[in-house]
């Protein structure tokens, strides 16, 4: 499970870089060093939704792959078995699924 | 369009069951300048902005706002999702609990229900977006206050977080609206509403 939540923690960081500098490239259109850094984390990000998605459940519609979605029984409740992948791993707004809080430090909220 | 990621834009994970604080925390979810009235303020303002790129920065700015109202509503479910019934009198969070058991519903701390006024849609790009750096202003105020009175390290992490998102937004708010002031003349920037007098909006 440490695997999962540190992962989880990667992509809530790496997506939070992005949140960020979307909004500043909004105003700032031109600025070649964030469409770079842009580009940088948006590669690492689904690098990291791929992998996320292969070993545990998929995280975004996009994601969703029955043959290739993890099927460990922590992810699923149909272990083994092929089946309707969404519904599987914690549920977002609960506790479990944001065991990264304890070992993040946890990302801050930007300037 | 949208579609959805199954994570918090930043982690919550609260243990004490707590609903006193959930029914003050509950205003950032259907107070007046809670998370909900932000991001539909913002996206029913940008179907007419004038300038596209204003209107993007309303529609990021508004769909991150959806993250925030997820994230308020993770912390309330979680300060009462294991409430006894003795819990359940708390003062504050008794006439809740009537109405609405432990179930999500959008509401002032004070008990007023959310209200559509809050939208604050006047259809004049400047006014709109002095109003929307008001609306961040007013919500990183909502969370200083809850920040004063709430000791739970599981709890006031998020509401640090969401603080900060308020003072970023207020930041780019800025920016949109000196972008909207290059489209006017700038010698008088409330001679015409830009959004409705479109022919005396410079290209």
């Amino acid at each position: 499970m440490a695997d999962r939540n540190a992962l989880l923690k990667q992509i809530g960081e790496t997506s939070f870089t992005l949140d960020e500098l979307r909004l500043y490239l909004d105003t700032h259109p031109l600025d070649e060093n964030a469409m770079a850094a842009y580009s940088e984390h948006a590669a690492r990000r689904r690098q990291l939704l791929q992998e996320y998605a292969d070993r545990f459940e998929p995280l975004t519609c996009g994601c969703i792959c029955p043959e290739t979605n993890g099927s460990s029984e922590t992810c699923t409740k149909y272990p083994g078995q092929k089946h309707w992948t969404w519904a599987d791993g914690p549920i977002p707004w609960d506790t479990e699924a944001n065991v990264c809080a304890k070992t993040a430090g946890a990302a801050k909220g930007g300037n | 369009m949208w579609t959805y990621e199954k994570r918090l834009q930043f982690p919550v994970h609260i243990t004490r069951t707590c609903p006193r604080t959930a029914s003050l925390i509950i205003s950032q979810f259907g107070g007046p300048d809670g998370e909900m009235a932000a991001s539909m303020r913002y996206l029913s303002q940008r179907y007419s902005m004038p300038c596209k790129e204003v209107g993007g920065l309303l529609t990021d700015i508004g769909t991150e706002e959806l993250a925030h109202l997820e994230m308020v509503c993770a912390i309330i479910y979680q300060l009462t999702k294991n409430l006894t019934p003795e819990q359940a009198k708390t003062a504050g969070f008794d006439a809740y609990y009537i109405d609405h058991t432990a179930a999500l519903w959008p509401t002032a701390a004070a008990g007023v229900p959310f209200n559509a006024c809050e939208f604050q849609s006047k259809g004049d790009a400047v006014t709109d977006l002095t109003e929307d750096l008001a609306a961040e202003q007013k919500a990183r105020t909502t969370y200083d206050n809850l920040l004063r009175v709430i000791d739970d390290p599981d709890v006031t992490a998020p509401l640090r977080f969401l603080r900060q998102r308020e003072v970023v937004h207020f930041q780019r708010f800025g920016e949109a609206l000196e972008k909207i002031k290059d489209n006017l003349d700038a010698k008088n920037f409330y001679y015409y509403n830009p959004e409705f007098d479109k022919q005396f909006v410079k290209a």
